[in-house]
């Protein structure tokens, strides 16, 4: 065993200072590793408000994006503080927020109340739409000027004002606190900034940077992963941001890399070339567990599949014909059989990190052919043809649910026809063929007015494409939004689920999705309840 | 010859204006490019908007005509995903998928070509039938099959070579061997056949009678008589070396033309996949005109009776 003395000592403190860059840099041993996906980004961009989708959600947190309020990714979803250290309410539209001191953005600017109140600003995320209950916005000449060029695409602006309905401006109070002004009560504030899509962006790199284009393939963000190298539809390449204020992230670099074959995927991960193999089907955790080397992870998500109804289909318009339907499917069989009971059934379209607006008495309709038969034949129900558009597996085992689905429609006397569609307009388009569809549903914050309202409500996709209204779910939708009395709210959101679920089903919830990550058991990693990725300090070692 | 090129020139545009046509038509009428793009849970204003922005609200005629306007101008138009201009991320991919295709073409033609000329000279040996029985296999297996049990025996049970990507020139290994492999069974069942039939003709006997040596036959009489039909498959081959790898691009993950093409038609994304459209169609009328000029040169007969040939 070699012998410390005074001259060693004092060498190996002083070697930080005296060694070369580029030999420090050899001594970093932290891992590079490659993780497998089917797709890294719809858009071909990295930005919140373009790629709002559940593979945007794995690439960007919390690696590249995050926000001011963040998600406890791995201890159940709730929030936690992020880039904003407390905030307050000042009254039921202003949330007052302090910020986190000493954060880096990737080019080594310090993240300020400026750089918040872009982010929300109108050359970023608004454009010139308003907000509904208070329809002003910011003048231009309160505006970044020379932001001509940026032509940031218009559906930006419309996802943004639909996460943010109601937000006048976000107000400067010092460098280190902002102030969000909402312009009706909200109590959702908290958890609209904790959403996808509220992240915060380096306002110079923004300005000064080139076209929008170049700007959302290597966004100047805060996280722990900066954006090295993006090749769109093949590969995304981060590399660890050591001045990220949550301590110097685990790997050095991570590489995915877009495989659209599971099978290519699977074998990548045996042979070596992949770290993490994504988006593994429920039928390959078998024979991937075979390997002792090898291990799944993952479960269920924050998203739900469901089935909905057109109800200006002639049959479907007696709520009878529905309920029936809602009634017959044994969606136990459909986790245990092709989920290999991996999911589970949900309490209706709501999330347990709800926390206090979840309704833990309430569950899906019970699945009982005796009273979908006595609805079918008090709805005086002959047979007639309900057509049921249908994808080829866009959502995972899709077509094998709906096999099943329809055999137990079939047993209580239901006449469902399968129709396959290539696409999305076309399984949307509304003419007299639309009966039933299937599509999920996620809550993006930790409110009923993340789904039920969002996805049902009187703006909600269902009643904007035609399929489904009521005129008493709209008031409460309304009422939902901009009550402050948590009771209350409370009661309108059950007797919402009672309405869409129950009397006058718009849809009816299947089983809660979930997402499975292949990876070798030597990694000590553990997964996230949602498609995200944690590789910060404390998830991570190999 | 000048009537001869300029028919084919003409004939040539109409096709290429048929392919624009049809596919503007059957792209745009079997989906809305904005809810695919977008996604199926985008707010409906983002959707309008990006209908707005990509003239996607107008009327498919008043589309069409905006469309080919721009082409005419040389506008090709941008990708609806990111903005960018089509022609570029088409030509961008190129250069990756030709690095796949020129060497399985190349394999085709080496093993596919020899295997096939002493196949039919050895008709019913054992080297025949084994020539025949891989050229069935070959033939006949789906090249994702074959792409798989390549993955599973090189790269998961050996180790040698990656599975997927195109980082390096291991990574082209096994999806050239893929396409090679599929090509060079058809060739090789093509030209056997071509040659057996010519191996039967009287004026084969007849050169043989006179006393020349069997290899001087074979060369001089057998292979420019049955270099027709390989040369018209030969033609389809180079006329897909653009769009001809889209299965292995996609079991092999690499990004060329051909997955390229997967999910821009997937998208809807209408100037990404008529930009293919145009360079495949244009590929496949040059290889086919390079094709009938080849007949001439094998075969004289054939230039003697097309128009404006010698007369």
């Amino acid at each position: 065993m070699s012998k410390i003395t005074r001259r060693t000592a004092i060498a190996g403190l002083a070697s930080p200072f005296i060694l070369p860059h580029s030999a420090l840099a050899q001594v970093d041993n932290r891992p590079s590793i490659v993780i497998a996906v089917q797709k890294v980004s719809n858009s071909n961009t990295l930005d919140v408000l373009r790629e709002g989708s559940n593979v945007g959600e794995r690439i960007f947190f919390s690696s590249l994006w995050e926000g001011l309020i963040g998600r406890d990714w791995l201890n159940g979803l709730g929030k936690v503080p992020l880039l904003a250290t407390e905030w307050r309410r000042i009254d039921d539209t202003t949330l007052e927020l302090d910020l986190r001191k000493g954060v880096k953005f990737h080019n080594g600017d310090e993240m300020t109340a400026e750089d918040v109140a872009f982010s929300f600003g109108p050359d970023r995320m608004f454009g010139d739409t308003k907000p509904s209950a208070n329809p002003k916005t910011l003048p231009y000449s309160e505006r970044i000027p020379g932001l001509g060029a940026k032509e940031v695409p218009q559906e930006v602006f419309g996802v943004a004002r639909r996460a943010w309905p109601n937000l006048v401006k976000v107000e400067i109070v010092d460098k280190y606190r902002v102030r969000f002004i909402n312009g009706s009560p909200d109590v959702t504030l908290e958890g609209r900034i904790s959403r996808y899509g509220s992240e915060i962006m380096n306002r110079r790199a923004f300005v000064e940077g080139g076209n929008y284009i170049e700007w959302a393939r290597k966004p100047i963000t805060t996280g722990p992963y900066k954006v090295a190298e993006f090749k769109p539809d093949q590969s995304l390449t981060y590399v660890a941001h050591d001045e990220y204020w949550g301590g110097r992230p685990p790997v050095k670099q991570i590489k995915f890399v877009e495989v659209p074959e599971v099978s290519t995927r699977v074998n990548g991960l045996f042979a070596g070339d992949f770290h993490f193999a994504c988006d593994i089907p429920p039928d390959q955790i078998a024979l991937i567990e075979k390997n002792p080397a090898f291990e799944v992870q993952g479960g269920t998500i924050l998203n739900h599949r469901i089935m909905v109804f057109d109800k200006n289909y002639p049959v479907l318009a007696d709520p009878r014909v529905r309920r029936a339907m809602t009634h017959s499917i044994d969606r136990q069989a459909i986790v245990d059989a092709l989920w290999a009971g991996r999911t589970s059934v949900p309490q209706g379209l709501q999330w347990s990190y709800y926390d206090d607006m979840f309704i833990s008495d309430w569950s899906v309709p019970a699945y009982d052919p005796k009273i979908a038969q006595d609805l079918l034949k008090a709805a005086g129900y002959k047979g007639e043809v309900i057509p049921y558009r249908l994808l080829n597996n866009y959502y995972t085992n899709q077509v094998q649910t709906a096999q099943a689905v329809v055999e137990m429609w079939k047993a209580v006397g239901l006449n469902v026809e399968i129709q396959m569609q290539e696409n999305w307009s076309q399984i949307m388009e509304r003419n007299q063929t639309r009966g039933v569809r299937d599509w999920s549903n996620s809550a993006p914050f930790n409110d009923p007015v993340s789904s039920i309202v969002s996805q049902h409500g009187p703006n909600g996709q269902q009643q904007q494409i035609g399929e489904w209204t009521n005129e008493e779910f709209n008031t409460l939708s309304n009422t939902l939004e901009s009550s402050t009395d948590r009771a209350k709210r409370k009661e309108i959101f059950r007797r919402m689920l009672v309405i869409s679920e129950r009397e006058d089903p718009a849809y009816t919830v299947l089983h809660q999705n979930a997402t499975y990550t292949a990876k070798r058991k030597s990694i000590k990693w553990k997964t996230a309840p949602a498609f995200a990725m944690d590789f910060r300090t404390g998830n991570f070692s190999l | 010859m000048i009537r001869f090129i300029v028919s084919r020139l003409a004939r040539a545009v109409m096709t290429i204006f048929l392919v624009m046509t049809f596919s503007f038509i059957v792209l745009r009428l079997s989906g809305d490019p904005a809810l695919i793009i977008m996604s199926p849970d985008a707010p409906p204003e983002a959707i309008a908007a990006f209908r707005k922005s990509w003239g996607l609200d107008d009327p498919i005629w008043l589309q069409y005509f905006h469309y080919f306007a721009a082409v005419l101008e040389g506008e090709m138009g941008r990708s609806m995903r990111d903005g960018r201009p089509a022609l570029q991320i088409v030509g961008e991919r190129i250069p990756t998928t030709l690095l796949l295709t020129l060497p399985a073409l190349l394999l085709k033609v080496s093993i596919g070509i020899p295997s096939g000329v002493y196949a039919a000279l050895h008709r019913n040996s054992r080297i025949d039938r084994l020539v025949m029985s891989f050229a069935v296999f070959g033939f006949t297996v789906p090249s994702f099959v074959l792409a798989l049990v390549l993955v599973l025996v090189f790269s998961v049970w050996l180790g040698w070579l990656p599975t997927s990507g195109a980082d390096s020139w291991r990574h082209a290994i096994l999806p050239v061997v893929t396409l090679g492999l599929g090509g060079a069974a058809v060739l090789a069942r093509f030209t056997r056949s071509a040659m057996l039939e010519i191996l039967g003709q009287p004026y084969i006997r007849t050169a043989s009678a006179k006393g020349l040596a069997w290899s001087a036959v074979v060369r001089a009489h057998a292979l420019p008589n049955a270099a027709i039909p390989t040369i018209t498959v030969l033609g389809f081959m180079v006329g897909s070396l653009l769009a001809g790898a889209v299965v292995v691009e996609s079991v092999f993950a690499w990004p060329g033309v051909g997955r390229l093409l997967v999910v821009a038609v997937s998208n809807r994304d209408l100037a990404v996949v008529q930009v293919i459209l145009l360079l495949v169609a244009l590929t496949m009328v040059a290889a086919n005109f390079m094709v009938d000029l080849a007949y001439g040169i094998f075969d004289p007969r054939i230039k003697q009776a097309a128009p404006g040939g010698a007369k």
